[in-house]
């Protein structure tokens, strides 16, 4: 490359500066280094979002990133910011974050006089002034806070108002000496980008293609150049070209030398954090083990300790042990997950419930020294009760050290279809149409389409398609992350610029998880988790009820019962195991321990499913086949599972084992494993494993297996130890709903919204359990579901549906209610109408649901009433006496259901095609129950609700319906060509009615569909949520 | 007792979208009151409807029950259009024709001595069906007693129905579904939860609960029906015309002669127009001349007006700058009237403005040149230098709002099309001769500067030059770089 024609880009946008770059940072940086340019810099607007992205990649490819950022400053003008150190940098985050902090979310806006502040270390560009405006008297102000770090760009875009601008420039920064660099903006890494940066433009602006005008850009000229071209352009100005090396050549900095160190804890008595987390290790021993600690366990938090120390990660596990105490105080129920349950300093510290020791789980699997990566604790919390901790940490770190972790909301298929359809003119029905053709993973193609109504072949159509495609996967906005926390011994805003999160209260840092873990940053992961919640309800309500106090530590090790319960599969509601795919697996593996489960909830995961480990184990497991070991050398690592892998650390070890991996070439597998959907890169270890793996010795079809298996693993595979800690729950919930289930059932519709399956399926599931449930009612309920003696329904007790079902009754209108009745029961209608004063919609509400029935009338009887009431703010009621009412007809058993799923989402009552048996009988269609009982290979016609739809990416193709009637379930599996010729019947029907054949293996029984139809009944049952294509 | 008919045609903006969408008719369809998925259904068809698909509910609820339904917006322009348009046919089989007002489609048409012109109501409904037909719509036509009888017999059946008595058609009407009548979805879905679904249900309530609960459009429904609200079918009456012409004795082709004849003629129509406060907002002028060939010309004055001066004036204008070839024969002058404003109603409305003035100014031009004489350029928000302004028609003259700008020093013109340039040579021994060799060489040339756009219709890409040739010309050209041209775009002054 010709020298003098080299230059710096140094105003360049990716994707993220929001609806504004149309590249990734990733393609920036790869184009950069393709062109055979030496620097770039990557100047998003108002923050630092890609950086890490484009960071890692510079490292890769041996590029010099410059970071940097176009800040937006208060008179509508804006500059560019390059850290050119460690100061700088700092700075530019300080600035970044008080634009944001002040700002509505997705803006941001500082003063000049800020910018000056933060000059130290910071190179500045001026871009020019407010198009209009006299020059700009700042330019003197900021000439004496950067001194020679301030340049001005001109920007030459091939556009008529080009040369008038860079006049004007010139002869404002002229007046005070400042010197002018040759520039552009970049908006994408090659001009076949230029049509996505229209159309993100206007999705910015909310304009369409064809009346967008101005607002576009007016050609192609805003990618990035090659030098000669570049060169071309500033032919007349060569010094300026010159100028972008030299200011490239000031901006030394990059974020490898980000040293960050985790918050010390204050300690009250002076000591080390290392002495006091020896001293709470060795407490919290005692309390698991008693006095008598277990050699090996002294040994493990022994060696655990002193990598610890080492490390100096003393202060995270503090923190751990800190939030985990103030959750015992507070009486929430929390439990750490993933890696950490590898620890035995974790265990004993009570951050998590499992014994690694006991259960042989390797240490190194979360903290390595050779790894170099901070450890990664997941705290499941009580997602009801989650806020309180988050506001702790806040409390307790401050909000300078505190903040939350981003996540950013991306472009898939549907929000993709919509914005660029809108953007393209096509009408948005028919893109609503399109989008709801697709699952949540699917992407569009021309075939969709057209299927779907767009007629094929027309440009827009073919623009629709290219455009989805291209778009997706592109960040539209910040989020927020579940729980995710970056901690900070200084100040956060110095390490990352930090912006206010939507929900009041929050603040969010610019980075997401992935780039905290490039960049070796400490997370601490908050995570709301239904389950627990369910548990510490059930919990309460057993020693409210029965008089009996449960814990998670006092639950019985080992319960026939609920094992058996288990091996039925009937596990609605309980955590891990209520899915479809759980529920056909577990007849087959057949649960007897705790460990089955741990194996349970691991193997039915993409990794082992893809890796063709599943029908091996559990042939091995019935003795249907001899456990061998494909060599020797694997049996440690494989014994566990039969000798098949079914842990994600067995796959890595039988890397490092099988085929000879080196420790960094297995932790290049492990992060390749995790971002392989995003990249492919764990195709490159295809041929390096297998042919490893065969010249030890191993036959070809296993090695196979174990690449399909890393593959799958991706993001889908369990831990050993993550499984572990997911079944004492999955443990806890099914004892509970096999000993309590009116309690069980209770605080699971309690704790909606989670899990699997909506209130309708829990409610229909618990009374084929025996547990009655009792429909809603003004004068027992309370807002939430209670328990009632009722000597009819197992246990001893039925559940009371609470107010917060009825559709629409606000929280407000149920503390009337309740006050009101705290002063007396109520009489009758017109005595809870006047003393409630609840208006004229809140009474009909209740009147559907059937909540005032209690008072001897019919519900239509109470709608005709309650719709007669005036609203409060007329304060004379006006009621009319009963024998001025109309007959109404009385409603039917299938209204009676409709009316409660429409008012409640769900009918104690009785079940939808209850009514509708006789009807579907005479045409020969059996329930759910007799289907089951019918042998395999049988032909069979049935009908029923739906309320769960999948299509596992690891099923090619193949879709899982789930049909639910008043006896039960009954699975349909859908072959793709039986799908797609049914395709909008299988995704849009509530009621549906299929003909195919039965298999029955194992006692697992689906229905193996041939064609689908729409039931003839003289009425359609009310449509009801399912659960689809999740 | 008197006899009413209603003629529906059902779904009438759902017929109109399905003309526009052939390709739609075997699936569910429904039109919408906007292109968005959060757009109300106003209108469905039976597959639709088949499929629980009503109106009233949001065509995303709609979409997840049926999920391959087509919908579309249809405004309340075109379906007026149509309305009049069906009325004017239904007119010539009876003078009285009612067309609903807020159920488009739908028209009540007094059926009294049609007996005299027909052999039975029968024929007489069908002849009305057969002329539907043929206009491409779908009717239903029912013969009755009563308004709301005929019209809820008619949303309830299909073809022809003719009541023999009153009674007949009570008992018809009380079996009829609510959902039928097109009724406010809201109150259809509250009296259906209530369990009333037939208009005899809906009857049989008490009408002081109705008012008190549904308010007053419900109870007014609930009293037609009843037959406590009696309305006569109430037409449109028709228009006179405005007309006079007059038979010459001898041809005419002196312009002031035919001014005169002419102010004969619209003298009494303008006295017609003071008594119904109208003025006048245009003319027709025709005109037949000795060799048997015919001249119309319509004229616009500025405002409406009775002042016959200024409208004999917009005439001359018009006559004078057409030659006469030969004498005119007969005249005929039409007026098309319009409502008058307070203002021109007004005695001594004060005449400050200069603007009128401008404005008579004006329609004296366009009288005398066209309307496509008088126009003025807008601004536009484009990149093509061509689509940067538009030029539209200048209706009416509005005070001028000058701002204070600084004069360029030069001046562009762009030509309406741009003219095409030969092709540039590959050698050019004496220099890029743009515009041929009188003006010499290029001497000076500066650009380029890029415009590429419109890729999601037809992807165009420019690039624009100003060159100076030899002769001193300052040429604005550009090379269109997807046809592989050079076209000449303007010149600088």
């Amino acid at each position: 490359m010709n020298h003098a024609h080299a230059y710096v880009p140094l105003w360049c946008k990716s994707s993220y500066s929001f609806l504004e770059g149309a590249s990734h940072p990733e393609e920036l940086v790869e184009e950069a280094h393709r062109l055979g340019l030496q620097s770039l810099a990557l100047t998003d607007r108002d923050g630092l979002y890609g950086m890490v992205r484009a960071h890692v990649k510079a490292r890769e490819l041996g590029l010099h990133l410059i970071v940097g950022a176009q800040i937006s400053v208060s008179d509508g003008s804006s500059l560019l910011g390059l850290a050119t150190n460690r100061l700088g940098y700092a700075n530019l985050c300080r600035l970044l974050s008080a634009g944001r902090l002040r700002s509505p979310k997705g803006e941001s806006v500082v003063e000049w006089r800020e910018v000056c502040e933060a000059a130290p270390g910071l190179h500045a560009l001026w871009l020019g002034g407010v198009e209009g405006a006299a020059a700009p008297e700042v330019l003197g102000e900021l000439r004496d806070a950067f001194d020679d770090r301030l340049h001005a760009l001109a920007l030459r875009h091939r556009e008529p108002e080009d040369a008038l601008r860079e006049r004007q420039l010139r002869e404002d920064t002229a007046r005070f000496g400042i010197p002018v660099a040759a520039g552009m903006e970049v908006l994408y890494h090659t001009p076949a980008r230029r049509e996505l940066q229209d159309v993100v433009t206007c999705i910015r602006h909310g304009v369409t293609l064809a009346t967008a005008g101005r607002i576009i850009r007016s050609n192609a000229e805003h990618a990035l150049r090659a030098p000669a071209s570049f060169a071309q352009l500033y032919a007349d100005a060569p010094d300026a070209v010159a100028r972008t090396r030299e200011i490239a050549s000031r901006c030394g900095f990059t974020l490898s030398e980000i040293r960050y160190r985790y918050p010390a804890e204050h300690l009250p008595d002076g000591s080390t954090t290392s002495d006091y987390l020896r001293a709470l290790v060795r407490q919290g021993a005692s309390e698991r083990y008693g006095e008598r600690i277990p050699d090996d366990v002294v040994a493990q938090l022994e060696r655990e300790l002193d990598l610890i120390r080492e490390l100096d990660y003393d202060g995270y596990f503090l923190t751990m042990w800190e939030i985990v105490q103030f959750c015992k105080r507070n009486a929430i129920l929390c439990q750490g997950r993933g890696s950490a349950a590898n620890s035995a300093v974790c265990f004993v510290l009570g951050i998590t419930a499992v014994d690694p020791v006991r259960m042989g789980l390797l240490f190194e699997r979360f903290l390595s020294k050779e790894r170099g990566e901070p450890p990664d604790i997941d705290l499941d919390i009580d997602h009801k009760r989650r806020e309180e901790v988050i506001q702790f940490v806040y409390e307790k770190y401050g909000r300078s050290h505190a903040a939350m972790v981003a996540n950013f909301v991306r472009y898939r298929a549907r929000s993709a279809i919509r914005e660029v359809g809108k953007v393209l003119g096509l009408p948005e029905t028919d893109l609503d149409r399109v989008a709801r053709m697709l699952s949540h993973y699917e992407s569009l193609s021309s075939e969709t389409a057209t299927s779907a109504g767009l007629v094929a072949g027309t440009e827009a159509h073919e623009h629709l398609v290219r455009l989805t495609l291209e778009i997706q996967d592109f960040p539209r906005h910040l989020s927020i992350h579940p729980g995710g926390f970056l901690l900070g011994h200084e100040p956060v805003h110095d390490l990352v610029p930090i912006e206010n999160a939507t929900m009041p209260g929050r603040t969010v840092v610019q980075w997401d998880k992935e780039d905290l873990e490039d960049l070796g940053l400490f997370k601490v992961d908050l995570l709301a988790l239904g389950s627990l919640n369910v548990v510490d309800l059930s919990f309460h309500l057993v020693e409210a009820h029965w008089g009996k106090r449960l814990s998670m530590a006092t639950l019985p090790r080992h319960d026939e019962p609920t094992f058996e319960m288990i091996r039925r599969a009937d596990t609605v509601g309980v955590f891990q195991i209520e899915s479809r795919a759980q529920m056909a697996m577990l007849p087959r593996l057949r649960p007897r321990n705790w460990y089955d489960l741990v194996i349970e909830v691991s193997i039915v995961r993409p990794g082992p499913i893809t890796g063709g480990m599943v029908h091996p184990y559990l042939r091995r497991r019935h003795g249907q086949e001899p456990i061998e070991y494909p060599h020797p050398s694997l049996e440690p690592i494989l014994r566990k599972t039969l000798g098949v892998p079914i842990f994600q650390e067995q796959v890595m070890k039988l890397a490092v084992v099988a085929a000879d991996y080196t420790p960094g070439e297995a932790d290049q597998l492990r992060r390749d494993m995790a971002a392989w959907r995003r990249s492919g890169r764990i195709e490159r270890h295809r041929a390096r494993l297998i042919n490893r793996m065969q010249r030890k010795g191993i036959a070809p079809a296993f090695a196979e297996r174990v690449f399909e298996q890393i593959r799958g693993f991706g993001e889908y595979g369990f831990p050993e130890s993550h499984a572990a800690s997911f079944s004492l729950i999955a443990y806890a919930t099914a004892w509970l709903k096999c000993h309590y289930p009116a309690a069980f059932t209770c605080s699971l519709l309690n704790a909606q919204p989670m899990g699997f399956y909506s209130p309708a399926t829990l409610v229909e599931d618990a009374k084929r359990a025996g547990v009655a449930v009792l429909p809603v009612d003004v004068r027992t309920s309370l807002e939430e579901c209670t328990l009632e003696p009722h000597p009819g329904s197992r246990g001893g007790f039925a559940v009371r549906v609470g107010l917060r079902y009825v559709k629409g009754l606000r929280s407000d209108a149920c503390q009337l209610l309740l006050d009101a009745r705290a002063s007396g029961a109520f009489r009758s209608f017109e005595d809870f109408a006047q003393r409630t004063h609840l208006p004229r919609q809140t009474l009909t509400r209740l009147a559907q649901a059937g909540a005032l029935e209690g008072f001897d009338d019919s519900r239509r009887g109470a709608l005709w009433r309650s719709l007669g009431v005036r609203d409060p703010a007329q304060p004379q009621l006006r009621l009319e006496s009963r024998d001025t009412s109309p007959c109404f007809a009385t409603l039917t058993d299938f209204e009676t259901v409709g009316w409660d799923y429409e008012a409640t989402g769900h009918s104690p009552r009785g079940h939808p095609l209850t009514a509708l048996r006789d009807e579907l009988s005479a045409q020969g269609l059996a329930d759910a129950s007799s289907v089951r009982a019918l042998p395999d290979g049988r032909p069979v016609r049935y009908a029923g609700m739906v309320i769960c739809r999948q299509r596992p990416g690891t099923a090619r193709g193949v879709v899982f319906m789930t049909l639910e009637d008043e006896s039960g379930f009954l699975n349909v599996v859908l072959w793709q060509s039986v799908y797609e010729k049914y395709r909008i019947l299988a995704k849009t029907a509530s009621f549906i009615g299929v003909t195919g054949k039965l298999q029955v293996e194992s006692g697992v029984v689906h229905l193996i569909a041939d064609s689908l139809w729409q039931p003839r009944v003289h009425v359609q049952p009310r449509r009801r949520r399912s659960r689809d294509f999740h | 007792m008197g006899r009413t008919a209603c003629v529906d045609l059902p779904e009438l903006p759902l017929q109109l979208l399905l003309r526009r969408h052939e390709e739609w008719r075997p699936l569910p369809v429904a039109v919408v009151d906007r292109d968005k998925p959060q757009g109300v259904i106003l209108w469905v068809n039976e597959r639709a409807r088949s499929s629980r698909v009503l109106p009233g509910m949001r065509y995303a609820v709609a979409l997840s029950l049926v999920g391959d339904l087509r919908a579309g917006v249809v405004s309340e322009g075109e379906i007026e259009r149509e309305v009049d348009a069906i009325a004017q046919h239904l007119g010539s089989f009876t003078p009285d024709v009612e067309a609903s007002r807020d159920r488009p489609g739908v028209f009540w048409l007094q059926a009294r001595g049609i007996m005299r012109l027909f052999p039975s109501f029968e024929a007489w409904a069908a002849r009305i069906s057969w002329l539907l037909d043929r206009h491409g719509f779908a009717s239903r036509v029912v013969v009755g007693f009563s308004r709301w009888g005929t019209y809820a017999a008619a949303r309830s059946g299909n073809g022809i129905r003719v009541f023999t008595n009153a009674a007949e058609e009570t008992q018809h009407v009380r079996e009829v579904a609510l959902e039928r009548l097109g009724v406010d979805p809201s109150l259809r879905d509250a009296l259906a939860r209530l369990g009333i679904v037939t208009l005899g249900d809906f009857i049989e309530l008490p009408a002081n609960g109705v008012l008190e609960r549904f308010g007053a459009e419900a109870h007014a429904l609930h009293r037609k029906l009843r037959g406590d609200l009696w309305s006569p079918v109430q037409g449109e009456a028709p228009e006179e015309p405005l007309r006079s012409s007059l038979l010459l004795d001898y041809p005419e082709a002196q312009v002031p002669r035919l001014l005169l004849v002419i102010e004969q003629l619209l003298r009494p129509l303008l006295d017609t127009l003071q008594q119904g406060d109208a003025v006048l907002a245009g003319l027709q002028l025709r005109l037949r001349f000795e060799d048997r060939t015919h001249a119309e010309h319509a004229l616009r004055p500025a405002d409406g007006t009775r002042d016959l001066a200024q409208i004999l004036r917009l005439v001359r204008l018009r006559l004078e700058s057409r030659r006469l070839e030969s004498g005119v024969e007969e005249i005929e002058v039409e007026i098309t009237p319009a409502r008058a404003k307070h203002e021109q109603l007004t005695l001594f409305a004060q005449r400050r403005r200069d603007l009128r003035a401008a404005n008579r100014a004006l329609a004296r031009v366009r009288a005398e040149l066209g309307d496509a004489a008088v126009m003025r350029a807008r601004r536009r928000e484009g990149h093509l230098p061509e689509a940067r302004f538009s030029w539209e028609p200048l209706p009416k003259l509005e005070a001028a709002r000058p701002r204070a700008v600084i004069v360029p020093p030069l001046v562009r013109r762009i030509r309406p099309k741009p003219l095409e340039l030969p092709a540039r040579p590959r050698h050019e021994p004496d220099g890029w001769l743009v515009m041929g060799p009188r003006e010499g060489p290029v001497d000076e040339i500066t650009g380029p500067h890029v415009v590429a756009g419109g890729w999601w219709m037809r992807a165009l890409e420019r690039a624009y030059y100003f060159v100076r040739t030899r002769s001193g010309r300052l040429l604005w050209i550009y090379d269109d770089r997807r046809r592989r041209r050079w076209f000449l775009h303007g010149e600088v002054e």
